[in-house]
């Protein structure tokens, strides 16, 4: 009896981490099927639609350009901080620097950089003169977006580069390689970056398929004339006519064909560069590009003084900025947050409890699956549990309306905690899975010895040596709901307004000083859910480290 | 010749004044000593690593040349640790091409493999030129290991506990065959080892507990 009711609650427990890591599956294979009947009319007018062509080549080569360029700055970071004393405060800035979300990373730097943006304006100032208005970042732009995103997954690679640094024995080849008679920058690139990048694929496609499909920065940034694709994509999905849905159908198809190519073209990158390493090993010569590297030594600083000067701007506009679009600084006042406060309680409410909810199932699902894992003394491949970070998110999303909308399901915050969990799941997983998997088994070997029952080792043990990880666990997928705004959008219809879709929206006209509101609050959420996070942290037992020795 | 001199390891409550050291062409010193005495530490000193934990004072020069403010790649010390570290990206050809000296006389990509196949046809492992250095036994990473750091010229190797990771016929193997390797090519080596029996006879041995001594804190 007590073996039946084991087995049943293993099943039930694995086809609970099973729905939610294949809840993107499922997503992808219903968008797969059409809604309306297609006719080769249809067909025809997709692919006459007016710069169709082009919103593709710009989608790819932003889904190309922007990862590729944050992996190439992250390793010149890395190779510069990993064994300097640096390194521990990049490694405890990392977490919060990864959560500032995309939106206002990239309005941040439309609000400094663009022509009229405050830093030209603070340094012409400082002369006594205007900025010149042709001057800066165009506010929608390819080179924009490409600057945006990239400048955004630099943290990322980052934590991805930490986490195959500890795998590697980096240190011994660059001591070999510097044997050898090569500088430590060319053994880096020679000698470590082949493997990083072997190692980054996961990686590089999730930053890939997130920017290939990210629909708010592609909106708010993006170059106009065309659309990038995923506006296009999104405006076919949303509207409900035959044509638009029969574009939407395709739509969707021309998109996971496009996440093919950016896989091929990841290989294709690598076996070109892998060669080109290769060459420059057997040669013995140094590259070009270690020259740069030392330039590298100033990212965190850089970093650090971008993300206070974005929410610096932020504050600003909304405490001086006037709808003419200009800031006084004389006028400050706190008239705007007093007239928005009623407009925003309700999406941040809505925000703050779908993050939370979310958040925790994720990390609970998360310790789930990797103790069912640890039971079965196997851990399956990593792209199993992070397919809802490896799939384009405009594809999942809508399957999910479909069987949403077929369901004939409400608009509701239930169902949208539903359509964030896959993802709060697959960022708890990522930051989890180390820690959970080389926590030394000592530990609960001794208390084991001492009488501790399995469940009471678990409990007693690994989940209290675990909890700074967890912590930072949580804060992660917290924000990570927080900036979530197409599953928010089309699961809710619009009509479960959260701090996100209410930004986009607002950011949407011209308010310049109502959208920088938005955009602080939103910001300022997941930077005190780290908060919190670090606070519990320092003031619990058990550490993160202890996870590594 | 190289030459160490004044040689001082200062931990906070012991040190070791290590011996003035010369060593001819083709020599070996032997050196041993308990676990945590600061022989790897000796040698990641003599290649120009940074040194942890303790202070490590002294001379070195090498053929009447100081090396003393050489950083790593300027000085011509090879190493050999007790994992040899072959890149695991290159094959077994392409780990000694990247050790080749950027020389006019193995200026083209051929000319460099050719020069790679040969030194390992040297050493009958011309069959394993293509293999990855995954698909290599203990014994074979060991000896390719040696031929990659002789491929440099060093003018001097250093190797910690190069043979502890072999099974002990193979240690034996392999040690014997490195060290007449190394005899023959005429470069002077330093051995960091806890196997004293194994101390070939025509080789100079240094025990490093025998100069270690214990002070207060703050004295030097």
């Amino acid at each position: 009896m007590a073996t039946t009711i084991r087995r049943l609650s293993l099943s039930a427990a694995w086809l609970v981490v099973a729905l939610v890591a294949g809840l993107p599956v499922v997503g992808v294979v219903l968008g797969l099927w059409p809604t309306v009947a297609l006719t080769w009319a249809d067909v025809n007018a997709f692919i006459a639609y007016n710069g169709l062509s082009e919103s593709i080549a710009n989608s790819l080569l932003t889904a190309l350009v922007a990862p590729l360029l944050a992996l190439y700055v992250a390793f010149m970071v890395y190779s510069q901080y990993r064994f300097s004393p640096r390194w521990q405060t990049l490694e405890k800035r990392l977490a919060p620097l990864l959560s500032l979300p995309h939106l206002a990373v990239a309005l941040g730097l439309v609000y400094l950089f663009s022509s009229g943006g405050m830093v030209w304006d603070a340094l012409w100032g400082l002369f006594g003169q205007p900025a010149p208005t042709h001057f800066g970042l165009e506010r929608k732009s390819l080179i924009t977006m490409i600057l945006a995103i990239s400048l955004k997954e630099i943290p990322f690679f980052l934590l991805i580069f930490s986490a195959i640094g500890r795998q590697l024995p980096i240190k011994s080849w660059l001591l070999q390689g510097r044997a050898l008679g090569y500088s430590e920058t060319t053994s880096w690139w020679l000698l470590v970056f082949p493997g990083a990048l072997q190692q980054s694929r996961l990686a590089l496609l999730a930053a890939m398929a997130y920017t290939v499909s990210v629909l708010d920065v592609s909106l708010l940034i993006g170059p106009n004339i065309p659309q990038l694709y995923a506006v296009l994509l999104y405006e076919w999905q949303t509207s409900f006519n035959h044509l638009a849905q029969a574009q939407a159908f395709m739509g969707n198809i021309v998109l996971l064909l496009m996440l093919g190519v950016l896989v091929a073209l990841i290989y294709l990158h690598e076996f070109l560069i892998l060669r080109r390493l290769t060459h420059h090993a057997v040669m013995g010569s140094p590259l070009p590009v270690t020259r740069f590297n030392r330039v590298f030594v100033v990212w965190l600083g850089f970093f650090s003084l971008l993300s206070v000067a974005v929410l610096t701007t932020f504050l600003l506009w909304s405490l001086g900025g006037d709808r003419q679009g200009t800031i006084d600084y004389s006028q400050f006042s706190l008239a705007l947050w007093q007239q928005e406060w009623f407009f925003i309680q309700l999406p941040l409410l809505n925000s703050i409890m779908i993050a939370l909810i979310s958040s925790v199932l994720g990390v609970a699902i998360t310790l789930l699956a990797l103790e069912l894992q640890r039971q079965r003394k196997h851990y399956m491949a990593d792209h199993y549990w992070l397919l809802a970070i490896l799939l384009p998110q405009l594809s999942m999303v809508y399957g999910w309306q479909i069987a949403h909308s077929s369901m004939a399901g409400s608009y509701q915050a239930a169902w949208i905690i539903l359509a964030h969990l896959p993802f709060t799941f697959a960022y708890s997983y990522l930051v989890l899975r180390g820690p959970f998997q080389s926590l030394d088994r000592h530990y609960e070997l001794v208390s084991a010895s001492f009488g501790y029952r399995y469940w009471q080792q678990w409990w007693q043990v690994r989940i209290v040596l675990l909890r700074p990880a967890l912590l930072i666990a949580w804060a992660m997928a917290f924000s990570v709901s927080i900036a979530q705004y197409i599953p928010t959008l089309m699961i809710g219809a619009g009509r479960v307004a959260t701090i996100t879709t209410e930004a986009v929206a607002v950011a949407s006209g011209n308010e310049q000083s109502i959208t920088a509101l938005y955009m602080l609050v939103q910001s300022a959420l997941p930077f005190l859910a780290f908060f919190v996070a670090s606070i519990l942290a320092q003031r619990i037992r058990g550490s993160f480290d202890a996870a590594h020795h | 010749m190289l030459r160490i001199t004044n040689c001082q390891i200062c931990a906070e409550n012991w040190r070791i004044n290590v011996p003035d050291i010369a060593l001819a062409n083709g020599e070996l010193l032997v050196l041993t000593g308990p676990s945590g005495i600061g022989k790897s530490t000796l040698l990641h000193w003599l290649l120009g690593d940074t040194v942890e934990h303790v202070r490590v004072s002294g001379q070195i020069s090498l053929n009447d040349k100081s090396l003393d403010h050489l950083k790593i790649e300027q000085r011509h010390i090879g190493l050999l640790m007790q994992d040899v570290h072959l890149f695991p990206h290159l094959t077994v050809r392409d780990n000694i091409c990247f050790a080749l000296p950027r020389e006019a006389q193995w200026s083209s990509k051929r000319q460099r493999r050719e020069k790679a196949q040969a030194l390992l046809a040297d050493i009958d492992l011309a069959h394993l030129a293509l293999r990855y250095p995954a698909q290599l036994s203990g014994g074979e990473r060991s000896r390719v290991g040696l031929i990659r750091a002789l491929a440099n010229q060093p003018q001097v190797l250093l190797m910690d506990e190069p043979f502890a990771a072999l099974d002990p016929h193979t240690r034996q193997q392999i040690s014997t065959w490195s060290l007449d390797k190394l005899s023959s090519e005429g470069v002077p080596a330093i051995m960091v080892s806890h196997d004293i029996g194994a101390i070939p006879a025509n080789a100079q041995h240094l025990n490093l507990a025998q100069y270690h001594d214990y002070h207060s804190q703050g004295a030097n």
